[in-house]
């Protein structure tokens, strides 16, 4: 197996799965270095060459994937493999090009997050305001329907006004995402939420919707405020979605 | 730099035929300065990509690679201790303990 070149592939596709390698052997049938890839759905690339040991390996990976955690086991006597858990650059969506989305990008990005801007406002949506981000000044619904979405994609939406939010999020709803976060008052965002209630999106979807956006960190000003949609991002990504739940939940509030 | 670019790194290293090593924490105790994954290239030019933790241990890291690409061509696997209690001794004080695997790919 051509490790390089399949790891990389995996990743560009925003694939989440196990690379598993022996880091220290004393059986010179399973050298170190030697390399396993598990996938999520349990298929295995490459392998230790005893099928008993490979459905220990997967067993071991796939815990790995579902905790999310990196670590090192001894999988038999004298031979101990390293479980990394990979997966492909989280991509962040961000609908609306108002003075959050300036620091919010910004910070996404420091942190290893692919940022594309989104507004229809061409003077806004203008990749001189957005270093190193992918800016697309394009009618909402237009650009966000033919747009790829995958389970590494994080959206934030934070328009300027309640209508762009309701059109961003009916169309990103129908689409598979990591992450969807609304900005706005308690109020506005429950009145977004029951009008897409009432067009069709179900209900567990829009349950789904991080609303309002961001940890509770008392944030007020535009950076202090992107801080706090980052480290939700963040959150999410290094751990899951009832982590970022809680933690909103422990300071009983948004923000 | 992400996992991403790391193997985007490695294989354009490859594509140029230039020798290097990839280490990766695989495991760590106590406080390190980078977390269990963090992933360093280190070139046959002594050229770093990456990083696994800033000044801390980075130098055994480096040295283990060069070993590694110039002579042994084979994988080790380093135990960093990061517990020198103030530093008196020019060592690192982040107060834990980090193995990492260096390898040539």
């Amino acid at each position: 197996m051509d490790v390089i070149a399949r790891v990389g592939e995996l990743l560009k596709r925003g694939e989440t799965f196990c690379l598993v390698t022996v880091v220290v052997s004393a059986n010179p049938d399973i050298p170190a270095g030697g390399k396993t890839i598990v996938l999520t759905d349990g298929s295995m690339e490459g392998g230790t060459g005893s099928a008993q040991l490979d459905s220990k390996v997967r067993a071991l990976a796939l815990k790995a994937l579902e905790e999310k955690k990196r670590g090192t086991v001894e999988i038999e006597d004298g031979v101990r493999a390293f479980f990394d858990v990979l997966s492909g650059e989280a991509k962040l969506l961000v609908c609306g090009a108002g003075h959050i989305a300036i620091p919010l990008a910004d910070f996404a990005r420091k942190v290893g997050f692919r940022v594309t801007v989104l507004d229809d406002r061409s003077d806004f949506a203008h990749p001189s305001r957005f270093p190193g981000c992918e800016v697309i000044a394009e009618d909402f619904i237009v650009a966000l329907r033919d747009m790829p979405f995958s389970p590494s994609t994080y959206v934030v939406v934070i328009t300027r006004g309640h209508e762009h939010d309701a059109e961003c999020l009916a169309e990103v709803l129908r689409k598979e995402t990591a992450y969807v976060g609304l900005i706005g008052s308690r109020r506005r965002v429950q009145f977004v939420l029951e009008m897409l209630g009432r067009e069709g999106i179900p209900q567990e979807r829009l349950e789904e919707v991080f609303a309002p956006i961001g940890l509770p960190i008392g944030a007020e000003s535009p950076e202090e405020i992107a801080l706090s949609i980052v480290a939700e991002l963040v959150t999410i990504r290094r751990k899951d979605h009832a982590q970022g739940r809680a933690l909103r939940a422990a300071a009983g509030g948004s923000r | 730099m992400t996992d991403q670019e790391i193997f985007q790194k490695c294989a354009e290293l490859r594509d140029r035929d230039i020798p290097f090593c990839l280490a990766t924490i695989a495991e760590a105790v106590g406080s390190t300065p980078r977390e269990i994954g963090a992933k360093m290239i280190i070139c046959a030019d002594g050229s770093m990509h990456g990083s696994v933790g800033g000044g801390c241990g980075e130098n055994q890291v480096r040295s283990a690679a060069l070993r590694c690409i110039l002579t042994t061509k084979k994988p080790e696997f380093l135990e960093i201790d990061l517990t020198d209690d103030l530093g008196t001794r020019g060592g690192d004080v982040c107060g834990g303990k980090m193995w990492i695997f260096v390898e040539p790919l």
